[in-house]
């Protein structure tokens, strides 16, 4: 089953592509870290977060990222989702160099190219789930009439063409992490970055949201899951565990 | 973002804490309501002063004994006028209207009398009596409500005709049509063939209380044109761009006929509408500016309530900005969208202020003194109103701008 354990080094895995070429000839590598350091200045002294974590996604896999609380898997993710830069290290993101880009140009790639689900869904209470599903593509400067009608796909496409005008206190919870999952899908981002999108559900809830998720990789989605629930991991096709700022087990089970 | 999404966003944030907005915009509504009505009780001063207290329209200026402006600064001067200036005469006039080119029409008017004036056992005391020729109505826009003024050649035949305000008209004759009526005025009968159209109070003064009279008739029945009774003459230009060319044709025509030499001074005065308007900027102008000052502290609390109250909405909407940064909102979205929702708000209250003050403005019109609202007056405190919710917005919405989305998508509600 273990195919590579990754080390800080990342010539310690000959699969990763050259950086300077990852856009052309190996076109389903979606994403590409190399060696990438996360160090916060604590005044005295340096923490770092992740120190030298180099993995690549190819386009249409499904990864979860696991770890113990404080094992860096969250400052991974907000790498992965462009919220963040590296403080070394190169990350492209479907053939650009997010690890150089300004607020700005994240603010763009987030757009464009990254669907977030949060574990509390983060739903604007006092608007319906469909502007809720429209955000996205306000900020991407799409629109009106367009923007309603992938708005409205979107939430079909997670079964909720008859909750369009319901306020989230309207819906249950697992329906407004759907409403979620529509907005983070509504604009066709390269990946669909979920952080314990289960956290906040019940088991029978959870399960219906994981099929979801099936079913969006079966249509070609790429979709990565941050969670420290084991069960949950094991849905997906690749498991990445972090400790300690560094990838401690890198396999694919499916 | 175009700039309609973002006023969108701005009045659904706005419209969700209703309560809480209304109570922010009053120091701004009260601020923009102060500001304003200041701003109309002024210019409904300057309107007053450059209509009515100057008695000539704004195109048209008078040629008169005094200069009022240069002779009564100080007993020395008016002395001096007195010594120097003569009385008008009907020959004056005679010669500047033979000798007008650029200036349009002129007219004559002889200071008023107050007089007894009874019809039947109906007694009015303290009626204001004046003369006039009968070009002045046109010269002085008499907006005729009953009948008509009288004519040259009622002037000339000094006939027995008056022309009189509302008050005079409803008083005498409290039914029935006064015009044709008979009244008499200082105990000799008259005609009354026109009446003016209500201009009620100003400062409290009646506006209405009034007769006039054909001038040779006053001059008749009232004594020589002189002293109290003093001859003026009103005079418009022939083109609106020739005006001050006419004045100075009147002044040049004066001088010519009283033969004066280059050095020595006017004897007698143009008053101008220009002098008039001079005049009261120079009296007014400190007050109007501290009077308007003072509203405008007003406005700034307005703005640092409004800006307080945005503070405190961008903390509480810390992970709603984390969660559209997340989305792919920039940091100029998020600063047009807190910048915009300031200067709606602000704009809003300003509107609001500006209604209020109309209102405000309306009832002291009916009830103490005219004022008057200008377009550009509501423009302007629109303006800044605008102005202030940049002022007030400017800060918070940076402070939004620059949140770093992780830290904020973080915060707990």
């Amino acid at each position: 089953m273990t195919e590579a354990t990754v080390e800080t080094s990342p010539t310690s895995s000959g699969v990763i592509a050259k950086p300077e070429l990852p856009s052309n000839g190996k076109a389903d590598v979606l994403i590409l870290m190399r060696n990438l350091w996360k160090t916060y200045d604590m005044g005295a002294e340096k923490v770092h977060a992740l120190h030298g974590v180099s993995f690549e996604v190819t386009r249409g896999d499904y990864l979860a990222i696991t770890g113990p609380s404080g094992s860096g898997k969250s400052t991974l993710m907000n790498l992965i989702g462009c919220l963040d830069t590296p403080s070394q290290g190169e990350y492209w993101l479907n053939g650009k160099n997010v690890s150089e880009m300004d607020d700005d140009e994240l603010a763009r790639i987030r757009n464009q190219e990254v669907g977030f689900v949060f574990q509390t869904f983060n739903l604007l209470a006092r608007a319906t789930a469909l502007h809720n599903v429209e955000l996205p593509l306000i900020y991407g400067g799409i629109p009106g009439a367009k923007r309603h009608e992938m708005a409205k796909q979107a939430l079909a496409e997670v079964d909720l063409a008859d909750r369009m005008m319901h306020r989230p206190n309207e819906l249950s919870g697992g329906q407004r992490q759907r409403v979620a999952i529509a907005r983070a899908l509504v604009n066709h981002p390269s990946i669909l970055l979920a952080d314990e999108p289960t956290g906040a559900l019940d088991t029978s809830t959870s399960y219906d949201i994981m099929n979801l998720f099936e079913k969006l990789h079966e249509a070609g989605n790429t979709i990565i899951l941050v969670t420290h629930e084991h069960d949950i991991a094991a849905r997906a096709h690749r498991i990445i565990s972090i400790r300690d700022g560094l990838i401690e087990k890198d396999e694919r089970i499916r | 973002m175009n700039l309609f999404e973002v006023l969108k966003v701005a009045v659904a944030a706005i419209w969700a804490h209703k309560l809480r907005s209304a109570l922010t915009l009053l120091g701004m509504i009260v601020g923009v309501t102060a500001f304003v009505t200041v701003v109309s009780l002024i210019q409904g001063f300057n309107v007053y002063i450059d209509e009515k207290i100057a008695g000539i329209g704004a195109k048209s200026f008078s040629v008169q004994r005094f200069n009022p402006f240069e002779d009564f600064k100080d007993t020395d001067t008016i002395a001096a006028a007195q010594r120097r200036n003569k009385e008008l005469t009907l020959e004056d006039y005679d010669y500047l209207k033979d000798h007008a080119t650029l200036i349009g029409k002129i007219g004559a008017k002889a200071r008023g009398t107050p007089s007894e004036v009874k019809r039947n056992d109906q007694v009015l005391q303290d009626v204001i009596v004046i003369g006039a020729t009968g070009n002045t109505a046109e010269i002085d826009n008499r907006n005729i409500a009953n009948g008509r003024f009288f004519t040259d050649t009622e002037n000339d035949g000094a006939a027995r005709v008056a022309y009189v305000g509302a008050d005079i008209a409803t008083k005498l004759f409290p039914a029935g049509n006064p015009v044709g009526g008979e009244i008499s005025i200082a105990g000799l009968p008259y005609r009354v063939i026109g009446v003016e159209e209500v201009k009620g109070t100003v400062f409290g003064i009646p506006q209405d209380n009034f007769i006039i009279i054909p001038l040779k008739t006053y001059a008749v029945n009232f004594g020589t044109l002189q002293r109290q009774r003093s001859l003026y003459f009103v005079a418009t230009s022939r083109t609106d761009a020739g005006f001050n060319d006419a004045v100075e044709e009147a002044r040049l025509l004066m001088r010519a006929r009283r033969h004066l030499g280059p050095n020595e001074k006017d004897n007698f005065g143009i008053v101008t509408p220009d002098a008039i308007t001079g005049l009261r900027d120079r009296l007014f102008g400190t007050i109007f500016i501290v009077a308007i000052a003072v509203p405008f502290i007003a406005l700034i609390v307005g703005a640092i309530v409004i800006m307080n109250i945005m503070l405190v909405s961008v903390t509480e909407r810390t992970k709603e900005i984390g969660l559209r940064k997340s989305l792919g909102a920039r940091k100029g979205d998020i600063l047009k969208q807190f910048l915009f929702e300031a200067i709606t708000m602000a704009t809003i209250g300003g509107a609001i202020g500006i209604f209020l003050a109309w209102i405000v403005g309306k009832v002291v019109t009916a009830m103490i003194f005219p004022t008057y609202l200008s377009l550009l007056a509501i423009l302007f405190a629109l303006a800044v109103s605008g102005g202030m919710g940049v002022l007030s917005g400017i800060v918070p919405a940076w402070k939004a701008a620059r949140l770093d989305p992780i830290e904020a998508l973080r915060t707990e509600l």
